[in-house]
């Protein structure tokens, strides 16, 4: 049970590393598990996804973009909605409805198109550390 | 030429274990865990994750780097890892930056009389 649940934290790791080290790391689990306790082993695995994920593979840098985006897109969402009740309640026979679904569309497209930027740059940085963490060769 | 190592100092625990259980010989990943127990005598303890994690660091930063078995019928999930000569090179640069620590440490630990009467007049 605890091997299988070893060898689905492997398989939550970046591509790279896992196929770099993932048998390996299995082999160990196998030798190690019992003097050193398959829950030690399972807790610095899971530990071992999150940094590899958040701090080697640069996804944390689509995550901060998408984060930021997301901030302005809702920030631009509501000060619009805020405007425009404040503006129906200035001018109650005012029609507001279409214009308030064109806001609201507007938001939906713009979350949309940065979600695609964000997929795009999250790939291109995917591809860029891939050929970074290959071994240089030193004089 | 002699290259600028500062930015790779300090090394971290993890890091700073990992080459020194590299400095004697080649080992697996497994035999690197072992003898990083062996030589902290078992105050420090490597999992696979924080190991690989930190060997794959150490690699593309051109620390360390596979070796060939030294066994023709070893299992062939255990590959080997060596220090290349940068690796040694960091390695030797830590081992001098904790050597002022400890002379630092050794001096500021010591009873209030026994140090240097300039020390004491600040």
């Amino acid at each position: 049970m605890t091997r299988a649940i070893y060898a689905f934290l492997l398989r939550l790791h970046p591509p790279d590393f896992r196929r770099r080290f993932a048998a390996e790391m299995l082999w160990i689990f196998d030798q190690a598990h019992v003097s050193e306790g398959a829950l030690v082993l399972l807790f610095d695995l899971f530990i071992s996804a999150l940094r590899q994920w958040l701090m080697r593979s640069g996804v944390w840098k689509a995550m901060l973009a998408l984060a930021g985006a997301a901030i302005q897109v809702i920030a631009f969402g509501v000060g619009g909605i805020a405007s425009l009740r404040h503006a129906a309640l200035r001018h109650p026979d005012a029609e507001m409805t279409p214009l308030l679904s064109d806001l609201m569309l507007l938001t939906l497209w713009s979350f949309g198109i940065v979600f695609v930027g964000v997929f795009v740059s999250a790939s291109w940085v995917t591809r860029f550390n891939r050929r970074r963490l290959t071994p240089r060769k030193r004089p | 030429m002699v290259e600028d190592l500062s930015p790779y100092l300090p090394l971290s625990a993890a890091t700073l274990h990992v080459l020194l259980a590299l400095a004697g010989e080649d080992r697996h990943g497994y035999g690197i865990m072992q003898e990083v127990a062996r030589q902290s005598e078992g105050q420090y303890k490597l999992g696979p994750g924080t190991l690989y994690d930190n060997l794959q660091k150490m690699m593309s930063q051109g620390m360390v780097e596979e070796a060939p078995s030294p066994r023709d019928n070893d299992d062939p999930r255990r590959r080997y890892y060596r220090l290349t000569r940068f690796g040694r090179a960091v390695l030797a640069a830590d081992v001098t930056r904790l050597e002022g620590v400890v002379r630092r440490a050794r001096l500021d630990l010591r009873p209030a009389s026994l140090r240097p009467a300039e020390r004491r007049a600040k």
